[in-house]
């Protein structure tokens, strides 16, 4: 039944995509370009994928094990929480999230699409396109409605797509991945990074409209600006979320491996931001536009790209959990993505290259041009990086790795030219910058800088790239609060009202200004925590104490317990300063082990202002304990800096402007003067 | 305070701020101590068997082993390039994480350099001749 009720779903939505095709491109191409006629099919999309999701979750709910999905991924002894983010803790399930987000954007989209909106039809005809192959998978390959036929000693051995056929359930599930059900943030991070994902998409059909209708100009750029935005933040945040888990879950200590699947998350976010930052310049200045539309094309090809890594199993890593036929359509797709895009670009690329030039270098263009440049430079060595192995191994050649080493090469220098970027950028005025007006205007935030950098030289930081940093983050930093307190003090009435409306003022300019805040933070945290971090191992007896950097860890018992869907063995510590004297903090690292391996070692984490002490277990406790023990400073800048960038976006999209009064500059870009 | 003042103050402290930095930056990274350069090539040469983890990350009775072994080569003085061919040539290329720069290396490690600089002169010859 419950089948039979979701794979309608799939089915309904599946046809509504392939109506909205033909009612949208029709209508677009009508004498009246009236759009009355889509709003059924995109109606039912989004009914049809929520039927879907609902059904889904359900079956496992109601542990409905016939269901192959529902007994691959839960058991009846799964917590509540688990249980409900089971309905995306797979491929099959995480698709028909994935549709649900997509169908969910498509209605927004299409409340805005009135009538004569020929270019907000035809991007609804092109998300149709893009909704009919997901909806298609889901139908098809990656049917997460696959009945049990056949069980052989308990477990499914025969499965079938029609859900009708009389099915046998196994007695239990094999229960949901202990990966994924060892903490509360595996059901959060999904999510969001697919929000993030499936926001390129409106961007992307607008994109593709236009060329397709050859609407010169930056509409589709500001209609879609506010999805780009958001999309960005999500995405940043699914991402902000995936290494924290990895931080406080996975107990390897760390919280970004370089690994290919996190590569692919972070592709996107780059070339989104270098788009978010290229729209400013055609939005102000009318340049770029065809730069614009090959950076919208590279943003939705690298999600798709991202979602073929993590889905099909081609690279090793903690997140390619399934292998199946999902893999070659999701490839097909992104080959038709790539080439069908860049070839309409190609044959409709004239319309779009009569931009203004360049009048100086020295302008904020000219920071745009070179901030783009930098953030495409790195995109592209990091999809080199990580498709090299695949591409090489593909070619018939003997395994290759690339690392950390490689990827910290590039990505340190490349983090030095940004922030600097990020802290003169800003505070140009447009067209022609003269260089004594930028100069007043960074001089003291420089020597801020300097002050900052001395500082932590004095306070023992011995590491080159971590001082630059330090420096330059502050340079940032300071830059912006000087620009701020200077239009605070233009502003008449109280300070405190002054100083929201100046934020209200122009939202997107300071909500850019917040996020580049945020990344200061984060680029400060980064360095620090992988740059000085100590890492040691110690084995301690029960009772006894051992000296780690300035810290005395005591061993005071090991402790376990059952809980319903996991047993927990832990070393209960204290945490206490170098002479062992005074508790600074009682720690517990444990091993979790689930029915199905693998065991998880969870670690223990106390965050101090100046450090995190983060314990895991390398063997399991008994008369005496092995301890991973690892130092990381200034961790919690790196987590803090994340939100307040993704802050940043939201404040950006979603503040109210303030109106205009008397007495106030014109609502423009702060530093334009 | 007058502007000049100001000025002078700001140079000096930037000036003094660099030379803090400056002196004290520089004999750290004079040292070539053991225990340094095996955390670095730890960090740079891959356990064969640990899903591309390094030897510092992996926890591993392998990795373990294979610490100690590069511990000797240090201890013998074997150069960092000597100890990474050792490696390559005894476990295979892959647990080299670090590629190097040799046929396809070459292409990995240039692209990015050529896109730079090509990239740049793009935006360089963009800018209108006029002023």
């Amino acid at each position: 039944m419950i089948a039979t009720i979701g794979l309608l779903g799939i089915l309904l939505a599946t046809v509504s995509s392939a109506q909205l095709i033909g009612r949208a491109w029709s209508a677009s191409r009508s004498a009246d370009a009236n759009p009355a006629s889509v709003a059924r099919p995109v109606t039912m999309m989004l009914a049809g994928a929520v039927i879907a999701l609902l059904a889904l979750e359900a079956g496992i709910l109601s542990h409905d094990f016939s269901l192959q999905y529902v007994a691959a991924n839960s058991s009846s002894t799964t917590p509540f929480i688990f249980l409900l983010a089971g309905a995306w803790a797979a491929l099959e399930g995480s698709i028909v999230l994935w549709g649900v987000i997509l169908a969910v954007f498509t209605y927004l989209v299409a409340r805005t699409v009135k009538t004569g909106d020929r270019l907000g039809l035809t991007a609804l005809a092109v998300i149709g396109v893009v909704s009919l192959f997901w909806f298609g998978l889901m139908a098809t390959v990656s049917n997460p409605f696959r009945v049990c036929t056949e069980l052989v000693g308990g477990s499914c051995a025969a499965s079938s797509w029609l859900p009708f056929v009389s099915a046998v359930a196994p007695a239990e599930g094999v229960g949901a991945n202990p990966l994924l059900q060892n903490h509360i943030l595996m059901a959060i991070h999904p999510p969001m990074l697919y929000v993030g994902y499936v926001g390129f998409t409106a961007p992307f059909a607008f994109a593709v409209a236009a060329m397709i209708r050859g609407d010169q100009g930056s509409v589709w750029l500001e209609r879609t600006h506010r999805w780009s935005v958001i999309a960005w933040a999500f995405l940043g945040f699914g991402i902000l979320l995936g290494a924290w888990w990895s931080y406080e879950v996975l107990g390897w200590g760390g919280y970004w491996a370089w690994d290919p699947v996190e590569n692919a998350a972070f592709l996107p976010w780059l070339a989104a931001t270098a788009f978010i930052h290229s729209a400013v310049v055609q939005r102000r200045r009318g340049m770029l536009q065809a730069w614009n539309l090959v950076l919208v094309i590279a943003t939705f090809s690298l999600t798709i790209l991202g979602t073929f890594l993590t889905r099909s199993g081609t690279v090793i890593s903690v997140h390619s959990f399934t292998q199946s036929g999902v893999g070659p359509a999701l490839l097909a797709f992104l080959v038709v993505v790539v080439l069908g895009s860049l070839g309409l670009f190609g044959w409709r690329a004239h319309l779009f290259s009569s931009a203004p030039r360049l009048d100086s270098l020295a302008s904020r263009e000219g920071v745009f041009l070179l901030n783009n440049l930098i953030l495409t430079v790195f995109a592209l060595a990091i999809l080199l990086g990580t498709l090299y192995p695949i591409a090489l191994e593909a070619l018939g050649n003997a395994r290759v790795s690339v690392g950390t080493p490689y990827f910290n090469r590039v990505t340190i220098p490349v983090a030095f030219l940004l922030l600097l970027a990020m802290g003169i950028g800003p505070v140009t005025p447009y067209r022609y910058a003269r260089p004594r007006v930028v100069w007043d205007r960074i001089a003291a935030p420089l020597v801020a800088g300097l002050v900052a950098g001395a500082v932590a030289v004095l306070s023992g930081m011995e590491s080159i790239p971590v001082v630059v940093i330090i420096v330059l983050g502050t340079f940032v930093i300071a830059t912006i609060v000087k620009e701020y307190l200077k239009q605070v003090g233009k502003v008449d009435g109280s300070r405190a009202a002054a100083a929201g409306r100046v934020l209200r003022r122009d939202p997107g300019y300071w909500g850019g200004q917040i996020a580049h805040i945020g990344v200061a933070f984060l680029a400060v945290g980064i360095a620090a925590s992988s740059g000085m971090a100590s890492r040691d191992q110690v084995r301690i007896a029960v009772g006894d104490s051992a000296v780690v950097d300035d810290y005395c860890i005591v061993y005071e018992a090991a402790t376990s317990r059952l809980e319903p869907n996991r047993r927990v063995d832990g070393a209960l510590l204290s945490l206490r300063n170098a002479d062992c004297s005074d508790e600074i903090a009682s720690l517990e690292p444990v091993f979790n082990q689930y029915a199905r391996p693998p065991a998880v070692a969870t670690p223990a984490v106390h965050t101090g202002l100046s450090e995190d002490v983060f314990v895991a277990l390398a063997t399991l406790p008994g008369d005496d304990v092995v301890l991973d023990v690892m130092v990381f400073p200034l961790m919690w800048t790196l987590w803090l800096g994340g939100l307040v960038s993704v802050a940043g976006g939201m404040w950006a999209v979603f503040a109210k402007r303030a109106r205009r009064k008397t007495a106030v500059l014109p609502v423009t870009e702060s530093a334009d003067v | 305070m007058s502007e000049r003042v100001r000025r002078l103050i700001g140079w000096g402290v930037a000036v003094l701020a660099v030379g803090v930095i400056v002196v004290g930056l520089l004999p750290e990274q004079a040292v070539a101590d053991p225990d340094v350069r095996e955390q670095h090539l730890a960090q740079r040469i891959a356990c064969p068997w640990c899903h591309g983890q390094s030897l510092a990350e992996s926890d591993s009775a392998v990795a373990q082993d294979l610490v100690v072994i590069l511990r000797e080569k240090i201890d013998e003085d074997w150069t960092d390039d000597q100890i990474y061919d050792f490696f390559a040539s005894s476990y295979g290329d892959h647990v080299l994480l670090d590629p190097p720069l040799t046929g396809w290396g070459i292409a990995l490690w240039s692209l990015p350099a050529l896109a730079l600089v090509s990239g740049g002169w793009i935006i360089w010859s963009r800018q209108q001749v006029t002023r």
